[in-house]
């Protein structure tokens, strides 16, 4: 349905290189990158706000690299959703089929159509000034979808709504994306990705690095960046060595990790995620691949419940859910025994000790 | 204590400047007795001069607009070879000493000149000509409605105009649509500021053209020829229609902004 091939654009010291995509039609796409990483150029690349310097952009096997931006049938829903404030809701829905010099009557008809699908029928006389930020997105999507785009772009979309209104607005795309509608959504946070991609590509530094579904993406990232992208927050520079049948990690800071595999480098990163090591506030009596004591260093709040840090010789972060964290009484400098499988640390290229 | 004594000498330098202002025009009110005031208003070459300088100036900034406003669009979203330039070329009427302005439109619009050659071949003459007085208006207050204009549409998101691309519109809808009408109070500021300094111009309008005579023109000659009495109760009708043009001018730039922002459409 869209191919980049090799796309490249430099944009003053940055430069989006080598870019290839590949998506099929009514896949869910998203493109998770921090803010600079490229993927904004990218969506403007797409819809034609700019040409690459090199590299071809194909849609529904036509060659658009080229193409006018209003010759494309893609639909590019902004950060913050570029709503006209010289015009109503109406108006707003309503401007793309003027440019297509539809008749009244039609126009009035699909606007409404369209209004209603979103929810927003009770909205279309208002300016837009007063709206709130769901309300925003809603006609940002109803102006984009009511001339039918073929590939709906999203930059951002949850970014300036409430919390409380994000899960309304996954649902919609959900919704349009089940009805066939490709979509390409931008984001930097992983969590999106989780709840709405088909496939997930990590951008960085104007680099596509890792690409997949997203389970496979954060159960198995490529590098550093890609786990941070996944939320993870625990890292170690290891030296790998082999011992007997199986291999170890010697952290930086003491530790040894049993980890399971058949060959590793010298030396390399292990990532560990927070919710594959377990705490405990007592010696655990059951065997595990890996055990260390330490105290806890700091207790924060986290979306999950509570963020524990421990310090056993290296810096552990794991999650615990509230109630688990007031059945442990856990407090700051608690002794406490983590405890984690040797499948779960992750090798990821790069430097060790 | 040390905050408060700031205060005060903030608000005595203040008032200071403000009275430098309004000091000399209320003498001149004051002093302009209302007999000669009412003659003045009756007196009908100093309405025909009141009417010429008002609407040569309107015209010069209504004719003006249509070139001034695509320019100061392309100066608020392009960037190009000498931009500086230009910006610096825009401005340097700004900058001239009028007269200087005003011999330099002269040569441009006397029969020797490139317009003034081509104005000959229709049978018209610039020089003590409305047309030319327009000219020598225009020439220099056109930076101020180019400049405000510029500050105006770059004030305009450019993703909005992004935005409207995407929806499938035309460059010069997204022209008329969207960068015109969310740039307007700017431009409205800029083609008030541009029509008031063209009405005040003297230096270069008196040597494009004596006769007819501007009410600056006006002014000037009743002043070197009766003296400060008689320039007096013409200098008080010409600033009070000034004034009155100029707030009816931003009222209308105003409304204007308000359609903008209406809180909705019941209301």
């Amino acid at each position: 349905m869209l191919k980049l091939d090799n796309i490249n654009k430099r944009l003053g010291s940055f430069a989006l290189s080598g870019v290839n995509i590949d998506i099929s039609a009514g896949e869910y796409y998203v493109l998770l990158g921090r803010s600079g990483s490229g993927k904004t150029q990218l969506l403007e690349l797409i819809a034609g706000l700019s040409i690459p310097d090199s590299g071809e952009i194909w849609i529904n096997n036509q060659n658009v690299t080229r193409k006018r931006i209003q010759d494309r049938r893609v639909g590019l829903v902004f950060q913050d959703y570029a709503i006209f404030p010289n015009m109503t809701v109406f108006g707003n829905i309503a401007y793309p089929l003027h440019s297509r010099k539809l008749r009244k009557q039609d126009i009035d008809l699909k606007v409404r159509n369209i209004a209603k699908e979103m929810n927003i029928s009770n909205l279309l006389d208002r300016f837009t000034h007063n709206l709130s930020g769901g309300e925003l997105q809603r006609v940002a999507l109803a102006r984009t979808l009511v001339v039918s785009p073929d590939l709906l772009l999203l930059d951002e979309p949850m970014a300036s709504i409430d919390a409380s209104l994000r899960d309304d607005i996954k649902n919609t795309l959900r919704q349009l994306n089940r009805k066939g509608l490709t979509v390409i959504h931008v984001t930097h946070d992983y969590r999106e990705a989780v709840s709405l991609a088909d496939r997930v590509g990590v951008i960085h530094n104007g680099h596509i690095i890792q690409e997949g579904p997203p389970n496979e993406v954060f159960s198995k990232p490529v590098n550093k960046f890609v786990a941070r992208y996944a939320g993870i927050r625990n890292f170690f520079r290891v030296r790998f060595r082999r011992d007997g049948d199986s291999w170890k990690a010697f952290c930086k800071g003491g530790p040894v990790f049993r980890i399971s595999g058949n060959s590793f480098p010298e030396e390399g990163l292990m990532i560990l995620k927070g919710n594959d090591i377990k705490i405990s506030n007592s010696e655990p009596s059951a065997v595990s691949d890996n055990s260390f004591r330490g105290i806890v260093r700091e207790i924060n709040p986290s979306e999950y419940g509570m963020e524990i840090m421990v310090d056993a010789g290296e810096t552990f972060f794991l999650d615990l859910p509230v109630r688990d964290f007031s059945l442990l009484q856990l407090k700051e400098l608690s002794p406490v025994w983590i405890t984690f499988t040797k499948e779960a640390p992750i090798a990821l290229p790069g430097t060790g000790w | 204590m040390k905050n408060n004594l700031f205060s005060w000498v903030l608000l005595f330098l203040s008032s200071l400047v403000l009275l430098f202002i309004l000091a000399p025009l209320a003498g001149m009110f004051i002093n302009t007795g209302s007999s000669e005031f009412i003659e003045t208003v009756k007196d009908k070459e100093v309405q025909e001069s009141i009417w010429l300088t008002l609407w040569v100036s309107f015209a010069a900034t209504f004719f003006f607009a249509f070139a001034a406003i695509p320019l100061a669009w392309i100066l608020a979203r392009k960037n190009f070879p000498l931009k500086g330039v230009v910006q610096g070329i825009i401005d340097l009427p700004v900058v001239l000493p009028h007269t200087a302005a005003g011999i330099a439109v002269l040569g441009f619009i006397s029969r020797d000149g490139f317009l003034g050659k081509m104005a000959d071949v229709m049978g018209l003459s610039l020089i003590n000509n409305p047309a030319g007085i327009a000219l020598a208006m225009a020439f220099v207050s056109v930076p101020f409605l180019i400049n405000s204009a510029r500050d105006g549409f770059a004030s305009v998101p450019e993703r909005l105009e992004k935005a409207a691309l995407t929806l499938g519109a035309s460059r010069s809808r997204v022209f008329f649509t969207i960068s015109l009408p969310l740039a307007w109070r700017s431009i409205m500021t800029g083609f008030v500021m541009m029509f008031a300094r063209g009405m005040s111009e003297f230096g270069a309008v008196v040597i494009v053209a004596y006769h007819p005579m501007i009410a600056p023109v006006l002014i000037y000659e009743r002043f070197s020829s009766f003296g400060l009495k008689y320039a007096r109760p013409a200098s008080v009708l010409f600033i009070i229609v000034a004034l009155a043009v100029f707030i009816l001018l931003r009222l209308i730039s105003l409304k204007k902004k308000e359609i903008q922002i209406s809180p909705d459409a019941e209301a």
